[in-house]
C-alpha cells in the first residue's frame, strides 16, 4: 500500500538539499555583508577560505590537520579503554548477581555524574597534560558503555537460554554462544551514544586546558575575538563528529548483520 | 535462569565499605594530601559549610545551583518547545523534510558545547549567550527523537485514519503524535541531561556564577574538597531530574510502549 | 433485474498494475445495497490489492468505482475497512478506540458516547472497555476492530481474512457476531477471505477469482437458509462447487 513515509527519490533530495544549504550559506553571507552583525561574526566565504589555507598555515603551532590528530588521538585512547572495561564490567554485572549487587551501586552513584564535571579533578589529579584527557574520555566511554551491556546481557531471552540448557549446554557455553552475540548490539548502541559523548568531552577538556586540539582551536579564537577561527574549528568538529558516527554505524553494520537486514 | 536470589544488603556493605575505604585512606592513614584528595569528612564539612558561606568564590553553594538551574531549564524548555514541533513537522510534511533537514544534518554533528566560545563574541558574558548555547544542545535531541518517533507509525493505522475519512492533520494528531510519544519522551529527557552538561562546561569557560564556575574555581585554589562538593550537586540534580521526567513520562504515555 | 436504486458499489472495468505488472485485469461487477459478497480466490491473487482500490488506498489505473452512483470517496462516504493486521491503537483504551472513527467524523461527544456504549455491548466488550489493548487477548483485539468498523454505521464494510490468525471455535464465534451485526445494521459487506467454508457459512453471494492477472472467474449466489449447518450436504455441496473453481492445479 502507499507508504507515507518513503523516501524521496535520491536526485530530489540532492536538489533540495542543494538549495537549502546554498541558501542558507546566501542568508549567512547576506547578514553578515550587510548587517551589523557582520563586524562580530564572519561570512562562510571567509571561512571556508580559512579552512583551506590553514591546511598550510598552522593556527597557533600546528596545522588544522594536526590540531584533528591530536584531539582524535585522545579520544581514541579513551575511548578504546574505557570500552574495554566497560563492556567486561557491565557483562560481568549483568551476568553475575553477586558482581551486580556490589559493583553496581558505586556504578549508579558515579553515572549521574558528566564527564565534563570531572574536568577540575582530573586537573587537580593528572595534571594538565594528557592523562587527565585520557581519564576524562575513558571515563565517559566507560559510563555509557556498562550500562548498555549490563542492561544488553539483563535482556537476553529467557527461552534461548532454556533451549540451549535442554540441548545440554553448560553455563559457559549458555554464556558465550548466547549471551554475548545477543548483547552486542546493545553494546555498539553503547559505542554509537559513548563516541559522541567523548568527542564532546575533548573538545569541552581542551577548551578548559590545553595548548593544542580542536577544542583549544575554538577557545584561542574566543580569545582573540577571532571567529573565523572558531567556525573553523566548529566546522572541523563537526565534520569529525560526523565521520566518528558513520564509521561506528557502518561496523556495526558488519558485524551485526543479521540486524540490519531484518530493518 | 538463576535462583531468585537477593543481595541487597551486598549493595549496602558495598556503599559503606567504599566510603570506609575513602576514609581509612584519606582521614586515617593520610595517604593522600588535601589538595587532590580529602576525605569523606572533609567534604561533608564543607558541603554543610558551602550552603550558607560566599567564600571562596562569592556565592554560596544555592546560589550557584540556582543560577545553573535557572539557565539550564530556560534553554532547555526553549529547545523542547521548538524542537519537538519541528521534528514532528520534518516527519510528517516531505517538504519540510526535504528543505530543512540538510541544514539541521549541518548543524547535527557538533556537540552543543562547542558553540560557547562563538556564543560568547557574539552575545557577551552574559546570561544570553548561555542559554542560547544550552537551547542549541537541548534542540538537537529533541528534534532527531520526536523526528524518528513520528516515522515509527504504522501504516496500517494511518489506512485506518484513511478509511475513516480524516484528514491528514487529524491522522498527525490521532495517530503519528501519540504514537511518536515514547520517542519525544525520550527526547525531552536526553535534552534535559544534555543542557545540564551543557550548562556546568559553559560556567566552567565564562560565568561568575553556578555550579560550573565554582568548580572551575576551586581547581585554581587547591580545593578538591569543593570540587567534590560541586560534582554531588551536579550528581544529584541530574539524577533527580531524570527521575523525575520518567515520572511524567509514566503519566503520559498510555498503554504499552511498543507493541 | 436489479434496480439502479439498489446498486451500492458498482465496479466497472476496475483494473490496476504495478509498473508491468498487471495484478487486476479488468473486472466489473454490482454489490446490491444490504448484500453480504465473499471474495474467494488462490492465494496471492490480489484480493487486497481489490479492497485498496475499493478504498482509494490505491488509484486504479483504469475503470472507475461508485459507491451510490458517484466516484467512491471516503471523506464522503461512510466506510469502514478491518484489515488482516491488528490494527487496535496501543495508546487507546478500548472504548476511544471504538470511537476513533466517530471522532474522525467529528461527531457530537453525545452522539459518540451513545454509539460507543451501543456497540461495546452488542460485541460483549463493555466491562473492559478503560482496558487498554496490551491487556486483551488476540480475539478481544479483534472485537474491538469489529466494533470500531460497526460503530460509524458504515454503508459499506470491508473486511480482509479478518478472522484468518484465529482458532476454529472463536471464529464460529465471531463469524455468528458478525452475522448479527449485519443483520441488524443492514451494512453492505464484502468479506475477503481464503477459507472457503467461512465464504460459504456467511456468504449471501460468492465472488471467485482466478490468478494473476486477476478477474472474476464466477459469481455464485448462496441461497442456504441462515442459519447454517456446516455439516448438512447442501453445504457441503456447495463448499466443493467454490473449492472445484478455485482449484489451481
Amino acid at each position: 500500500m502507499k507508504n507515507r513515509f518513503k523516501d524521496a527519490a535520491s536526485y530530489e533530495k540532492m536538489i533540495c538539499a542543494g538549495i537549502s544549504i546554498l541558501g542558507f550559506l546566501c542568508l549567512w553571507q547576506l547578514v553578515v555583508s550587510f548587517t551589523a552583525v557582520g563586524e562580530l561574526l564572519s561570512g562562510p566565504l571567509i571561512v571556508l577560505s580559512k579552512f583551506v589555507t590553514s591546511i598550510a598555515e598552522p593556527i597557533g603551532t600546528y596545522t588544522i590537520q594536526l590540531h584533528i590528530f591530536w584531539s582524535l588521538s585522545r579520544v581514541m585512547i579513551g575511548f578504546a579503554l574505557g570500552s574495554a572495561v566497560g563492556i567486561v564490567v557491565g557483562i560481568l554485572m549483568g551476568w553475575f548477581k553477586i558482581i551486580d549487587a556490589i559493583v553496581r551501586p558505586l556504578f549508579e552513584i558515579i553515572r549521574p555524574i558528566p564527564p565534563i564535571a570531572w574536568i577540575p579533578l582530573s586537573i587537580l589529579w593528572f595534571g594538565l597534560g594528557e592523562g587527565s584527557k585520557y581519564f576524562l574520555i575513558f571515563y565517559a566511554a566507560f559510563c555509557g558503555i556498562t550500562m548498555n551491556a549490563y542492561s544488553g546481557v539483563k535482556s537476553v531471552d529467557p527461552v534461548l537460554i532454556g533451549a540451549a540448557k535442554m540441548l545440554g549446554a553448560n553455563n559457559r557455553q549458555v554464556f558465550t554462544t548466547i549471551v554475548l552475540p545477543s548483547c552486542i548490539p546493545h553494546i555498539f548502541a553503547g559505542l554509537q551514544i559513548a563516541i559522541g559523548t567523548s568527542w564532546a568531552t575533548v573538545v569541552a577538556a581542551e577548551m578548559v586546558r590545553s595548548t593544542e586540539g580542536v577544542g583549544w582551536m575554538i577557545i584561542k579564537g574566543q580569545d582573540s575575538n577571532s571567529t573565523v577561527q572558531i567556525l573553523v574549528g566548529i566546522v572541523a568538529i563537526g565534520i569529525v563528529g560526523y565521520i566518528l558516527a558513520v564509521s561506528m554505524r557502518a561496523i556495526e553494520a558488519k558485524l551485526c548483520v543479521w540486524r540490519v537486514r531484518g530493518k | 535462569m538463576k535462583k531468585k536470589e537477593n543481595y541487597w544488603y551486598l549493595s549496602i556493605l558495598s556503599i559503606l565499605a567504599f566510603i570506609f575505604i575513602w576514609w581509612l585512606f584519606c582521614d586515617v592513614l593520610k595517604m593522600t594530601k588535601e589538595s587532590t584528595l580529602p576525605g569523606p569528612i572533609k567534604v561533608m564539612e564543607t558541603f554543610i559549610k558551602k550552603l550558607s558561606s560566599t567564600a571562596p568564590d562569592g556565592a554560596t553553594l544555592i546560589e550557584h545551583i540556582g543560577s545553573s538551574l535557572k539557565i539550564s531549564m530556560g534553554g532547555w524548555a526553549m529547545g523542547v518547545v521548538i524542537g519537538t514541533p519541528l521534528g514532528i513537522c520534518m516527519a510528517w510534511y516531505k517538504k519540510i523534510d526535504l528543505f530543512v533537514r540538510p541544514v539541521f544534518d549541518l548543524i547535527r554533528p557538533v556537540p552543543g558545547l562547542a558553540w560557547i566560545p562563538l556564543m560568547i563574541i557574539l552575545f557577551g558574558i552574559g546570561l544570553t549567550s548561555k542559554i542560547v548555547t544550552v537551547f542549541l544542545s537541548a534542540f538537537v535531541p529533541c528534534v532527531l527523537n520526536s523526528y524518528t518517533g513520528i516515522r515509527q507509525t504504522k501504516d496500517v493505522h494511518l489506512w485506518v485514519g484513511q478509511t475513516f475519512g480524516a484528514s491528514n492533520f487529524q491522522m498527525l494528531i490521532n495517530i503519528a503524535v501519540p504514537t511518536a510519544l515514547p520517542l519525544v519522551m525520550t527526547g525531552v529527557r536526553v535534552a534535559l541531561g544534555a543542557s545540564w552538561t551543557c550548562i556546568v562546561a559553559a560556567e566552567m569557560l565564562a560565568s561568575t556564577k553556578g555550579l560550573g564556575y565554582m568548580i572551575q574555581q576551586a581547581r585554581g585554589i587547591f580545593r578538591p574538597d569543593i570540587i567534590i562538593c560541586g560534582m554531588i550537586a551536579i550528581g544529584v540534580i541530574g539524577a533527580l531530574f531524570s527521575w523525575l521526567l520518567s515520572l511524567i513520562e509514566n503519566r503520559i504515555v498510555r498503554g504499552a510502549k511498543h507493541i | 433485474m436489479v434496480n439502479q436504486e439498489q446498486i451500492k458499489v458498482k465496479v466497472d472495468h476496475m483494473t490496476k498494475r504495478f509498473g508491468d505488472l498487471l495484478v487486476l485485469n479488468d473486472i466489473s461487477f454490482d454489490v446490491k445495497k444490504g448484500e453480504f459478497l465473499c471474495i474467494v480466490g488462490p492465494t496471492g491473487c490480489g484480493k487486497t490489492t481489490f479492497l485498496n482500490c475499493i478504498t482509494k488506498l490505491y488509484d486504479l489505473s483504469q475503470g472507475e468505482i461508485l459507491v451510490n452512483g458517484e466516484p467512491v470517496n471516503p471523506r464522503k462516504h461512510n466506510i469502514a475497512y478491518i484489515f488482516q493486521e491488528y490494527s487496535t491503537m496501543s495508546w487507546l483504551t478500548v472504548e476511544e478506540n471504538v470511537a476513533f472513527g466517530l471522532k474522525m467524523k467529528k461527531l457530537p461527544k453525545s452522539v459518540i458516547k451513545k454509539e460507543v456504549d451501543e456497540v461495546l455491548e452488542i460485541v460483549g466488550l463493555t466491562k473492559y472497555k478503560n482496558y487498554y489493548p496490551v491487556e486483551l487477548s488476540t480475539s478481544m483485539l479483534q472485537r474491538v476492530v469489529i466494533a470500531r468498523a460497526f460503530a460509524v454505521k458504515p454503508e459499506i464494510l470491508l473486511m480482509d481474512e479478518p478472522y484468518g490468525q484465529l482458532d476454529v471455535d472463536l471464529r464460529f464465534k465471531l463469524e455468528d457476531e458478525l452475522l448479527k451485526l449485519w443483520k441488524k445494521l443492514g451494512t453492505t459487506v464484502i468479506f475477503i477471505t481464503h477459507n472457503i467454508e467461512e465464504a460459504v457459512y456467511l456468504s449471501e453471494n460468492i465472488l471467485v477469482l482466478t490468478n494473476k492477472p486477476t478477474t472474476i472467474k464466477e459469481k455464485l449466489s448462496n441461497p442456504l437458509p441462515m442459519p447454517r449447518n456446516v455439516v448438512s450436504p447442501e453445504f457441503i455441496d456447495l463448499r466443493n462447487q467454490v473449492t472445484d473453481l478455485i482449484k489451481w492445479w
